[in-house]
């Protein structure tokens, strides 16, 4: 994947230039917005990962510049600013996510596929299919080998995200996020719990569990 | 040259201007008395003159020159206060009081005239009295001059002007006096404010304004006052305590983090194996790290608003339901019986996530001390206060009634529960969330003691209706 990081602390892009570069993907990085601006106009990329507050063009006025000349690559807003109102302008200025610094790698590579794999998937499916679960988005049904598992409503929206992002990990925040709608950091291990409860359908009774734990990051689901 | 303290303070100032402006009023009124009276003494002796000389002009022309003279003596040596004096066709004298006319340049055509006349009083002393006159020509061609003096009503006017000089200057000694008492009262009031404002400047804390309960507008500073440095005191001990709540619960991870990683990093350079529980340890020790950060900045930032960010209208009951979603399979892990009643078509006005994220807090808190075989349940109701109330009840070992207060504020863990995990900033979290929404915590006991269970905590998240 061909990554832009448009970040003004150099150390920070530094070591996130060679994780992405060590997970496999192409990073290009710009020191200021300007520098980002003219990169992101040259080349494709299939993500930008761009700091919200830099010298001479901030983050909000690259992406908003970028959106009005129809440029629509995934952006990952990062930002020292983690308050709703901070998240809600990045969104609205045409960011596709918003993860608050410090972030953990695992959290930062696993949201930045999670943008990726978005756009492949522009086309809408209605089967979903992971190895030998299958899941029916029209008739609300799961079966794993021919076998139905009866899921909540809630379950089943978690395994949905779990199957679109098949492969990759996911972690906590983004299931509370992307499931649950919610952005704030429970102190228990309700996301572990809820998890284990859709382990337990779809794993139990098979030889290989398919819903692994990544440690320290989340969670994945396996072919 | 210093002036005395007294006359620089603002009342003294003001009560001087009020002071000239009364004054300059006073004089006004004076001199408006001055013009009206002594115009009215001139008018009336005028008229007094006009009656007398028609008189004399009715004894003329009834009956001719000899009866006016003979008149006019016969006035003369009476009571009648006036001065008469006739004269021929070409101006020499007949008969009268006085030598010559004080009337100058007579063309024939009635003319008053002001004079002086000079008298002997009683002690011998010459008097001067000012006078006024009138001279007419009589049909035959004598002139007649009627003259009175208008003494009496001067000194009239003259007592007048010398008793509103009098009251004048009272006026000026009165406000003066008044000035400086009402000064030094302002002053005493005053000084009492100055120097708690002075003492606070100098680092004194605990001094508070003297409320002298004459519930005046300094007794209202004084109380603002007090107020303020109250809020001001609590917010700094706040800060204090946080400070030291952060030094302290950033500290013992942060110290623990550094151990281990230096633990580790001799492992590795000796050789002996590798390092990857160490780190693995370290990256949660660095998450609990974050985790008290981001609470304190949360905590920080809403009370720094004083207000909610982004506030949006919504039914409450669907929070509700998503935390009870959210939390019952965590409880039923820990075989704790959760249930949640839901009052619906309620509405309240907030910031979604912080909500959230309050609502979380209290079903976290009650998760970790809520012993297996308990129950926690979660309600939303209306009060019929009209106040919407999210609640939580556990069946926990509860909260002392003495120390419920004290578990709000920031950081505070009671000291028997300080090896249970997290940043004890839960509560202050939500007490932030609630202040931001114009709203409150209530902590009562839970349904009290049963076995080993309870007597629980039920903690009510209460907030304004939108």
């Amino acid at each position: 994947m061909r990554i832009l990081i448009v970040e003004d602390d150099l150390e920070a892009a530094e070591a996130m230039a060679r994780g992405l570069g060590e997970a496999g993907h192409d990073c290009v990085r710009g020191a200021d917005g300007e520098e980002g601006l003219t990169a992101a106009r040259d080349g494709a990329f299939d993500v930008m990962v761009v700091d919200r507050m830099m010298p001479r063009m901030n983050g909000l006025q690259l992406v908003e510049t970028l959106r009005r000349e129809g440029d629509h690559t995934p952006v990952l807003f990062l930002s020292a600013l983690g308050e709703v109102g901070d998240r809600v302008d990045g969104l609205q200025a045409g960011g596709d996510d918003y993860l608050v610094k410090p972030y953990a790698f695992a959290e930062l590579i696993a949201r930045i596929e999670a943008l990726a794999r978005r756009r492949e998937t522009g086309s809408v499916q209605t089967l979903l299919k992971v190895g030998e679960l299958e899941m029916d988005l029209i008739a609300r049904t799961v079966h794993r080998v021919g076998k139905e598992i009866d899921l909540q409503p809630r379950e089943f929206q978690l395994l949905e995200f779990m199957m679109r992002h098949a492969g990759q990990s996911v972690t906590r925040t983004m299931l509370l996020e992307k499931v649950w709608h919610y952005h704030f950091d429970p102190q228990t291990n309700v996301i572990d719990v809820h998890i284990s409860r859709l382990r337990s359908k779809i794993d139990k009774g098979f030889d290989r569990p398919m819903l692994q734990t990544v440690r320290g990051a989340g969670y994945r689901l396996d072919a | 040259m210093k002036l005395p303290r007294i006359f620089r303070t603002t009342p003294f100032r003001l009560t001087l201007l009020i002071l000239a402006l009364f004054a300059s009023a006073a004089f006004a009124f004076l001199a408006y008395i001055y013009v009206a009276t002594a115009g009215e003494a001139t008018r009336r002796t005028d008229q007094e003159i006009k009656r007398e000389m028609r008189s004399l002009v009715d004894v003329y022309d009834r009956a001719g020159l000899d009866a006016v003279n003979q008149s006019l003596i016969e006035r003369a040596a009476s009571e009648k206060p006036f001065l008469y004096l006739l004269l021929t066709k070409d101006g020499r004298r007949i008969s009268g009081s006085i030598e010559e006319s004080p009337v100058d340049g007579f063309t024939g055509a009635p003319k008053n005239a002001t004079f002086q006349v000079t008298d002997i009083d009683a002690q011998g002393r010459e008097m001067k009295h000012p006078a006024r006159g009138l001279q007419e020509r009589l049909k035959g061609g004598e002139i007649l001059f009627v003259g009175a003096d208008a003494g009496e009503d001067e000194a009239y006017v003259g007592k007048i002007v010398g008793a509103l000089r009098a009251a004048g200057l009272l006026v000026v000694i009165l406000g003066l006096g008044v000035g400086v008492l009402v000064s030094r009262n302002v002053s005493r009031a005053m000084s009492d404010l100055i120097n708690v404002v002075e003492r606070v400047r100098n680092g004194e804390s605990g001094v508070r304004a003297r409320v002298r309960g004459t519930r005046d507008e300094f007794d209202e500073l004084a109380q603002g006052v007090n107020d303020m440095l109250d809020r001001l005191e609590r917010s700094m001990a706040g800060h204090k305590h946080a400070g030291d709540a952060i030094a302290h619960d950033l500290r013992s991870p942060l110290t623990r983090l550094r151990a281990r990683l230096e633990a580790a990093y001799i492992d590795v350079e000796a050789g002996k194996g590798d390092a990857e529980e160490a780190l693995a340890q370290a990256l949660t020790d660095t998450d609990g790290v974050l985790k008290t950060f981001g609470a304190v900045l949360s905590i920080a930032r809403l009370q720094a608003a004083g207000e909610a960010p982004n506030p949006v209208v919504f039914d409450p009951a669907e929070l509700g339901a998503d935390m009870a979603e959210l939390y019952e399979p965590v409880c039923e892990d820990k075989d704790i019986d959760f249930s949640a009643e839901i009052a619906r078509d309620l509405s309240i006005r907030g910031n979604r996530e912080f909500l959230a994220q309050a609502i979380a807090n209290l079903l976290d808190n009650a998760v970790k001390y809520t012993p297996s075989g308990g129950a926690i349940m979660l309600r939303v109701r209306r009060r019929s206060s009209g106040e919407v109330e999210y609640s939580v009840t556990d069946t926990g070992p509860g909260v002392p009634d003495e120390d419920r207060e004290r578990v709000i504020q920031r950081f505070v863990r009671l000291e028997n529960s300080r090896n249970e995990p997290g940043a004890g900033l839960g509560l202050s979290l939500v007490a932030a969330v609630a202040e931001a929404h114009g709203g409150r915590l209530e902590l009562s006991e839970g349904p009290g003691k049963v076995g080993e269970m309870g007597p629980g905590l039920r903690v009510a998240f209460i907030l304004p209706r939108p």
